[in-house]
């Protein structure tokens, strides 16, 4: 590491410990990593990619495309929101904005995950490689398990995790893609339905303050209206609208709550 | 009926309007096809980049990462209403009824059920899979 790039992390939060300059990553933390995405959260995702797979063959998207999404994007809504907007025919640039909208995401993730993560005085590269991996799943999963991991250890900890947990789902979209081939209709439509199901779920299962409540129940009311309207541009609306709807609601709810004792 | 033969009976304007799905000549162009993937990836990716340079300077919980949580959650939400109120492929096959009563007995056992969610999702499909075979 060069004394530039040290010079450029000194001044950062975390814990006292992470400080030192001298500190580095304990590679230890990737196996230990790997051995985590063994969990109901990873089973639960795996059966999400079966459904990505399902429905990636039922919108008749091609399989490489779908397994490259999966190792180069690795973002679920994303990727069903690109193979989906593609696939009905709307322009690339208008996907892309709808993509990148969805990934806004996981800005916040990734600085969540990384603040707890990260070694200030250490070398970025692991940082970035780590980065590629956090999406809603990892995040759950670093909330849930990450605590008892040694901080050196948590860098590549998310990388191991992520690694394998990228491996399964592209197994998982493999699967999901040539089971439903030979599947009554009906089950081949419950794989699909994971996906929605996995997402509501899932974002219910991490919303943690009143904002996240009220954007969901938002989101899911004015996408229709949306999409009646404007079906180009339907997800960007909900989300600017309803997520900016909720803030101001949250924010004078967090500020009611502020003034109590 | 199996879902090569679904997809083959697909309305024809699912085929025709599409850009991309698997008759298009893009995907005999690696480069081409090599190209769009990419720019998906870093379109998302670049939020990823933009995270670890904020991991050290931002506050978490701030005002501008709480919206922008809010947007997310907002999209995603409305994602889920869309691929259930306006499906394409197989889960239009699929009656309404079966796509919103799954999905809101899968929400009302995660909150009756001590917020599970692994149970709570396999609950949603076991209901999916039930009322679509009630409601042919």
């Amino acid at each position: 590491m060069t004394s530039e790039q040290r010079q450029n992390n000194a001044s950062t939060m975390g814990d006292p410990s992470a400080d030192d300059p001298s500190a580095d990553y304990d590679w230890q933390g990737l196996v230990r990593g790997m051995r985590t995405a063994f969990t109901v959260p990873g089973l639960v995702m795996a059966m999400s990619f079966l459904g990505f797979g399902a429905l990636v063959r039922a919108i008749a998207f091609p399989l490489k495309g779908a397994v490259a999404m999966d190792i180069l994007m690795w973002a679920l809504p994303g990727q069903v929101v690109y193979v989906d907007t593609l696939s009905r025919g709307l322009a690339l640039l208008l996907a892309l904005l709808a993509v990148t909208l969805t990934a806004v995401r996981l800005m916040p993730m990734v600085v969540l995950v990384l603040a707890r993560a990260r070694l200030p005085g250490a070398r970025r590269w692991p940082e970035y490689l780590a980065a590629h991996f956090i999406a809603a799943t990892l995040w759950v999963m670093s909330e849930m398990y990450m605590e008892g991991v040694p901080r050196r250890q948590r860098v590549p900890w998310v990388i191991g995790l992520g690694l394998t947990l990228m491996s399964g789902m592209v197994l998982s979209t493999f699967a999901g893609y040539h089971l439903t081939a030979h599947m009554p209709t009906p089950l081949a439509a419950m794989l699909v339905f994971f996906t929605p199901a996995f997402f509501i779920l899932a974002l219910l299962d991490g919303a943690r303050e009143r904002a996240d409540w009220a954007a969901i129940v938002l989101g899911a009311l004015i996408g229709p209206i949306a999409h009646l309207s404007w079906p180009e541009i339907d997800l960007l609306l909900a989300g600017i609208i309803g997520g900016s709807l909720a803030m101001l609601f949250t924010h004078r709810g967090s500020r009611a709550q502020g003034e109590r004792p | 009926m199996t879902l090569a033969e679904g997809v083959i009976q697909a309305p024809s304007w699912v085929l025709q309007a599409s850009m991309l799905t698997t008759d298009s000549p893009l995907w005999n162009q690696p480069a081409l096809w090599g190209a769009v993937i990419l720019a998906g990836a870093a379109v998302t990716y670049i939020w990823r980049i933009l995270g670890v340079l904020l991991a050290a300077r931002i506050d978490p919980e701030g005002a501008v990462l709480r919206w922008v949580r809010a947007v997310a959650t907002a999209l995603v939400a409305a994602l889920v209403a869309r691929m259930v109120l306006f499906p394409s492929g197989l889960l239009a096959q699929a009656p309404l009824v079966a796509r919103i009563g799954a999905l809101i007995m899968g929400m009302l056992f995660w909150r009756l059920a001590g917020r599970r969610l692994a149970l709570s999702i396999a609950v949603a499909a076991a209901c999916f899979l039930l009322l679509e075979y009630l409601f042919p």
